[in-house]
């Protein structure tokens, strides 16, 4: 196809739109052409690397050579390449019959922030940022192997965004990879706009609960995954990464664990490990033990939990339903109110949880201690999507309860195990002990 | 052997202390139980060590596929249907002598039907997992309660409670003839590694089992088999000690933590155990529902693409457990399980001869195979 036809088709590609702008450049039998999106470029860079030597040169034939040499230079390949580079802040220059393409993009979004999800005291505080080849140049200034190898791919028909999968290709989990890129390959959603909302098209399953993909805004935690063989994938424009295969245990790890003494990292972590069983438990446990079985605990406390809840005109079931809901409501309207209201809000409602609502006997002084004993801990889990299915999962081991009392809580909590390990996180098995014991000559097969 | 196949054998064991192994020993106090249990140590490790090394020569294999191979149809089917039968029976006993427990412990004004529904829902969708998963599920549940189940056995013989001389009393019995009723209760807690019959497909590669093992597992069987029967005789005296119905509860609620926000040892004791339990069905009817899936093919049904058939067993599983619960009560239950041993003293070592056969005609297949 010849450069005259490809301009055409680009032209027509525009026709109805101001966005593309021609410009001619001619100066002593020196002609050029050239094509650009306005506000996708740098149009300093534009002057000084492209207007300003065409100027200088000789003739057209070294213009020619020097626009060849550029780093920024990038072959035509296909009239749709063409176009789309365009779309990507490319120029497109038009010298005698010749077509090149010139990288001139404007990112305004490259700018490395510092973390604010999973934030440490020990170690790096340098977050992705929301510019795709920034992060990959961050992830590779930490990762120093030939092996790291990075696939492109680009998914949502109406918007073509960029993926990137990130690997090291002599350690990666070979079975994980294919399923992943299997699974883009047959991904056809429309918009895609953020790299978590892979986690639910990436998995087939249509209900899920528990996410199967870790998201992370650290690098130092995407490398330390690629060195495990892990995948890591990037959105472009998104401060987020996604590394799967996930498996529960990492869900429960921060990255701050490898950086203090062993004595310390174990002590965080039975920390957040009692955390999470608080969480999950600790509502049921309530409801179980008031209404079902008041004589398991010692008699004294019994005794006190019963006289705090003198008054209350509920049953122990909706009196913890009834605390769980505002606190979540709580929890939600801090996470959506703009900065400047949500000190209001909060105040509002820590005053209601806090003393007004066990002087209006609406709920025992116990249950506001047990409701912030369970909000605090859900804190305490480190990575933010596990905390969010806890509380769904805390919401159904608290139903269970009522109806089944004590033992049912047991169960439950039994049956949420079975369920863990039922999961499959991109072929490996969600919860196992010992996971992390990559014998080569292991005792067993799998079944 | 891999850690897993231990699993197997402690949780047959251990889970055994609660239903009434214990109880069925005790009321032979004075008749032979003694005895019964020296020689049930011989005997169930014999048999311990012939069924673990008879499917150490085949990893990955289960017993219907060996059959499959070696057996004629007019055989294997019903065989199969027997087994299944067998290790569904097993799981409903502790099914019901769990919620005969939480429902005399726990929860006494819940309905009965509510109670088992509780354990039969956690458990039955768990039962068509993927062997793997099983075990796993099994590794986890055992790391949460296994700790604090020795915590109160250490509590238990730690206790000054406890007096030796009842014990020492009891022990002097071992000079009567064995009882056959113990005997066979005793052999029951052996009988974990006979789940290797479809757990066996999760140990593909060639596995060790020798000396160090089976004195491993005699081991671990002779503290059990002591701690179920002396412990409570230390407890409660002997005199008497025949008519108790859950021994093991009994003699758990004699034991107080002071200072814990617990006190009394039986309500930590009965939820814990209800994990051992839990995993003793999940095995069970793990086994029971992969046998039947060799004599069915659940393949075939199937609605709109939905492969519906591999839950066909469940409502059977569901409904008739919950019409024994309805149905029997704890002496009639008692005497079951006791019937159920009885059955089994015959039936395992018969197996051992089928074993034989298999090993002896799969030399054969192999050379078939060969040329």
């Amino acid at each position: 196809m010849s450069s005259e036809e490809i301009l055409l088709w680009i032209k027509e590609q525009f026709k109805n739109t101001t966005e593309l702008t021609q410009k001619t450049l001619d100066y002593d039998n020196k002609h050029a052409l050239l094509f650009y999106v306005k506000s996708l470029i740098d149009q300093e860079s534009l002057q000084k690397l492209i207007i300003k030597p065409f100027f200088e040169m000789a003739n057209e034939n070294q213009f020619k050579a020097y626009l060849i040499a550029l780093p920024q230079f990038q072959k035509v390949e296909s009239k749709e390449q063409a176009v789309s580079e365009v779309t990507n802040g490319n120029t497109l220059i038009v010298i005698q019959h010749d077509l090149y393409l010139i990288d001139l993009q404007l990112a305004t979004n490259n700018q490395v922030s510092t973390t604010s999800v999973e934030t440490t005291i020990h170690g790096s505080n340098i977050a992705l940022s929301e510019n795709l080849m920034t992060n990959i140049n961050l992830i590779r200034t930490y990762y120093h192997q030939a092996s790291l190898s990075i696939e492109y791919f680009t998914k949502g028909e109406v918007n073509q965004q960029k993926i990137a999968i990130i690997y090291d290709k002599e350690l990666v989990n070979t079975k994980a990879l294919e399923i992943i890129k299997q699974k883009l390959q047959q991904l056809d959603q429309q918009v895609i706009s953020a790299s978590t909302e892979l986690n639910n098209y990436l998995n087939d399953k249509r209900f899920s609960l528990f996410p199967q993909m870790l998201m992370t805004e650290r690098p130092d935690r995407i490398v330390y995954n690629i060195a495990g063989g892990k995948i890591a994938l990037i959105l472009d424009g998104n401060a987020q990464a996604l590394i799967a295969p996930a498996v529960f245990f990492d869900f429960m790890t921060t990255m701050e664990d490898n950086y203090h003494t062993l004595f310390i990292s174990l002590f965080v972590r039975i920390l957040r490990y009692a955390g999470l069983f608080v969480s999950l438990l600790l509502p049921g446990l309530y409801v179980g033990i008031t209404s079902f079985a008041p004589e398991v605990f010692r008699t004294e406390l019994a005794l006190t939990v019963a006289g705090s809840r003198i008054g209350v005109p509920f049953s122990s079931f909706v009196e913890v339903l009834f605390m769980l809901f505002f606190m979540e409501l709580l929890l939600e309207a801090s996470i959506r109110l703009p900065k400047a209201v949500s000190a209001t809000a909060t105040t509002v409602g820590g005053l209601i949880l806090g003393s007004a609502v066990t002087e209006a006997a609406l709920a025992s002084n116990i249950m506001v201690i047990i409701v912030s004993a369970v909000a605090i801990s859900t804190f305490v889990i480190p990575v933010n999507e596990l905390a969010f299915t806890i509380r769904i999962v805390r919401l159904i081991l608290l139903l269970i309860t009522s109806v089944f009392g004590l033992a049912g809580l047991t169960l439950g909590l039994y049956g949420l195990i079975m369920y863990l390990v039922y999961l499959d996180s991109f072929g490996e098995p969600y919860l196992r002990l010992f996971n992390y014991q990559k014998a080569k000559k292991s005792s067993e097969g799998q079944a | 052997m891999s850690r897993y196949y231990y699993y197997l054998v402690l949780i047959n064991m251990i889970a055994n202390v609660i239903a009434s192994v214990p109880a069925i020993l005790l009321h032979f106090h004075d008749d032979g139980a003694v005895s019964a249990m020296i020689v049930s140590v011989v005997a169930g490790s014999t048999l311990v060590f012939f069924f673990t090394r008879f499917f150490t020569h085949f990893p990955g294999m289960t017993l219907p596929e060996l059959l499959q191979k070696t057996t004629a149809k007019w055989f294997y089917n019903p065989f199969i249907l027997v087994l299944a039968i067998t290790w569904f029976i097993a799981g409903m006993i502790t099914l019901i002598t769990y919620t005969f427990l939480l429902i005399r412990y726990l929860t006494p004004e819940m309905p009965i039907i509510q109670i088992s529904l509780t354990i039969l829902l956690a458990v039955i969708l768990g039962c068509l997992m993927k062997t793997d998963r099983v075990f796993y599920t099994i590794e986890i549940i055992l790391l949460l309660t296994v700790p604090l189940i020795i915590l109160i056995f250490i509590k238990a013989y730690t206790n000054e409670n406890l007096r030796w001389e009842f014990v020492k009393e009891a022990a002097l019995y071992f000079n009567q003839f064995p009882n056959l009723n113990a005997f066979s209760a005793c052999f029951f807690l052996y009988l974990g590694s006979a789940n290797l019959i479809i757990f066996n497909r999760f140990f593909k590669n060639k596995q060790n089992f020798g000396v160090k093992q089976i004195t491993l597992i005699v081991a671990i069987s002779i503290m059990t088999l002591f701690t179920t029967y002396f412990i409570p005789i230390g407890f409660n005296g002997v005199e008497g000690i025949e008519k108790l119905v859950y021994p093991w509860i009994t003699t758990s609620d004699s034991l107080r933590m002071k200072f814990s926000l617990i006190e009394r040892v039986l309500f930590i004791f009965l939820l814990f155990y209800l994990g051992i339990a839990f995993l003793s069905i999940l095995i069970h009817w793990h086994v029971s529902i992969e046998l039947l899936k060799y004599v069915f093919n659940f393949e075939k049904f199937k609605f709109k693409g939905f492969k519906f058939g591999v839950f066909l067993p469940i409502p059977f599983y569901i409904g008739v457990s919950l019409y024994f619960v309805r149905q029997l009560n704890e002496y009639q239950l008692f005497r079951l399980s006791g019937i159920f041993y009885n059955i089994l003293i015959i039936f395992f070592p018969m197996m051992l001869i089928l074993f034989f056969f298999i090993k002896r005609r799969m030399k054969n297949v192999k050379k078939a195979e060969q040329n």
